[in-house]
């Protein structure tokens, strides 16, 4: 009993962080309507800020998790507004394959600041957190925790303020939005900037629980991918919910199959949902 | 044999191997509005069907870790790893072609994901990691200069592929291709079934591009996992809208460029380690850039 719980409160640690990662992703995809495999290099750009910040120039951690965060931002922004928004009307087929073309600009950069290897990120020792017979390091409760506020505070943006009402609306018909007087200009900045936001504490994240390399936030968008089509469109609790089931089952799949078989299984889903439930569990279409 | 004989050869037998991938892609793209952004598990498919089949027996001494290698004739393993290409087109096209556009797109680039993973963890096929090293070079005593051979097998492959994706192109099932992807409505209610005709299309390409894998790792003679990753399928995907997707030709030149360019950054004198990773990750950035103005400034007209 002991693995199992010890692997399904790890599984709980990597849901978190796909649920991080997934979030943005799934709002470009919403408001913008395509899929932005460039959203995992901003989760790269965010941890090599933090990694740079905090290793070399010695600043603390959480003002450099701010640099970083705000570095995804200005990069999610400004390739939205340069690279993205004059291709809009030609369709989200050439929009996703634009951003095969900003996956690359973005990986060139990344190499050409940090060369390539192993990099990892010095952080404090912290004590454990030992639960019963399940022992996590703090930094992964840190970004459980992070992950449950980030999420919530989303949801409260979304359902909640004016701007998030506005962005709702330009996600459903932009058309019909501007002619009732949403201002759906601004709305798709304000998502840009959302978005890119919670790439890049995704990215912090991705820098606490482990080494980074340079291909590291890229590899992570199959798994992210497989977390929103899973969950299928316009709803955070179901993408919630598919984050943990996909970050749960690839831990415990460890008790039975090796690693390397794990990504198997992402990538598995990614293809049997596509195929027998295009609408995720969400069941809505777009 | 001069250096810069020797760096054209070798950009002739890439373009050669390239071009084949970039005109069944095209037949795909330009013709079907097919978005295949897995086209290198076909390469692969092709390369390991042919490096398994002409494998000798495993060595205990040198590690091997597969267990099975057929000896089999050269070229007997080349037409077979056409027909295993075809045989995993099936297996994938089958669910993945019910998607169109990005679906599409998505389905196919986890399929080759799927597939590399498969090379690195089931060594008792693969090999693992470490793959296939010392690959038949058939002929190889018989004929004068190997790459020169091998430049003809690969320029005389892309000629046959071009000759017969032109002639489809201009063909009725070209055209009705076409009618496919610009009013698949219109097209089912004459009583056509477009399905099928993408899987036909997705069958025949196969094909191909797991020759074109073929000579690409008789010219490597070496077959890893890692010669197989998305860069591949996205170099290809590049070198097409580079020149032009639609016309083969036009196609072909982006290859050529591309191909050209990879060379001539690879001939730069470079003085460390740190200057190479620069100047590799330059290129990446490059590459990158010039395919999103690429797509900014032409603006195809597909999947509009």
């Amino acid at each position: 009993m002991s693995p199992f719980l010890q692997l399904a409160a790890l599984g709980v640690a990597q849901g978190s962080f796909l649920l991080l990662a997934s979030l943005g992703f799934a709002l470009t995809r919403r408001v913008e309507g395509f899929l932005n495999i460039a959203h995992a290099q901003y989760l790269s750009v965010s941890a090599f800020v933090t990694f740079f910040l905090n290793n070399t120039l010695g600043l603390h951690f959480a003002g450099a998790a701010l640099a970083g965060v705000l570095a995804a931002i200005g990069v999610g922004f400004l390739v939205g507004k340069v690279v993205f928004e004059p291709i809009r009307r030609l369709g989200p087929a050439v929009a996703l394959i634009t951003s095969v073309g900003v996956v690359y600009m973005l990986e060139g950069i990344i190499e050409i600041a940090v060369g390539t290897g192993s990099f990892l990120v010095t952080l404090p020792r912290l004590a454990p957190v030992r639960v019963g017979p399940v022992t996590i390091t703090f930094y992964q409760v840190m970004v459980v925790i992070a992950a449950l506020v980030v999420t919530l505070l989303t949801a409260w943006y979304l359902e909640r303020t004016r701007m998030g009402t506005a962005i709702r609306i330009t996600s459903l018909d932009r058309n019909l939005g501007a002619s009732r007087g949403v201002d759906v200009r601004r709305a798709s900045n304000a998502a840009w900037i959302v978005s890119s936001a919670l790439a890049g504490i995704a990215g912090v994240a991705l820098a606490v629980l482990g080494a980074l390399t340079t291909t590291k936030g890229f590899e992570q968008i199959l798994i992210i991918l497989a977390v929103s089509l899973l969950a299928g469109v316009g709803s955070i609790s179901a993408l919630a919910i598919s984050a943990f089931a996909i970050g749960i089952a690839r831990e415990i799949s460890l008790l039975w199959i090796s690693a390397g078989f794990r990504d198997i299984i992402a990538f598995g889903i990614v293809i049997l949902v596509l195929i027998f439930m295009p609408n995720g569990i969400a069941g809505r279409t777009e | 044999m001069s250096p810069i004989l020797a760096a054209l050869i070798t950009v002739g037998i890439l373009v050669g191997i390239y071009g084949v991938v970039a005109i069944a892609l095209n037949f795909q793209y330009g013709q079907a509005g097919m978005i295949n952004f897995g086209v290198v598990a076909y390469f692969a498919i092709g390369a390991y069907t042919f490096a398994i089949l002409t494998a000798g027996p495993p060595s205990e001494t040198a590690l091997d870790a597969y267990r099975w290698g057929f000896d089999v004739n050269p070229l007997l393993a080349a037409l077979i790893a056409g027909g295993v290409g075809v045989l995993f087109a099936a297996l994938s096209g089958w669910p993945a072609l019910r998607l169109r556009g990005e679906y599409l797109a998505l389905t196919t680039f986890a399929f080759a994901e799927v597939l590399q993973s498969l090379l690195i963890n089931v060594p008792a096929v693969t090999n693992g990691t470490s793959g296939f090293s010392n690959i038949v070079q058939p002929l190889r005593g018989s004929v004068g200069n190997y790459n020169v051979f091998l430049l003809l097998v690969s320029l005389g492959l892309l000629a046959v592929t071009l000759i017969i994706f032109e002639r489809l192109k201009r063909s009725p099932y070209g055209r009705l291709l076409q009618a496919i992807k610009n009013d698949e409505l219109g097209v089912t209610a004459t009583g056509q079934v477009p399905e099928r005709y993408r899987r036909q299309v997705f069958f025949l390409t196969a094909f191909f591009v797991a020759l074109a894998g073929v000579i690409y790792v008789v010219w490597l003679t070496i077959a890893r996992p890692t010669s197989f990753g998305a860069e591949i399928t996205f170099f290809v995907w590049i070198a097409m809208i580079l020149g032009g997707e639609g016309n083969n030709w036009r196609v072909l030149a982006g290859v050529l460029g591309l191909t050209v360019l990879d060379e001539l950054i690879g001939q730069l004198p470079v003085r460390s380690v740190r200057g190479a990773q620069m100047l590799q990750a330059g290129q990446v950035f490059l590459t990158g850039l010039l395919f999103v103005l690429v797509l900014r400034w032409r603006q195809p007209k597909a999947g509009s």
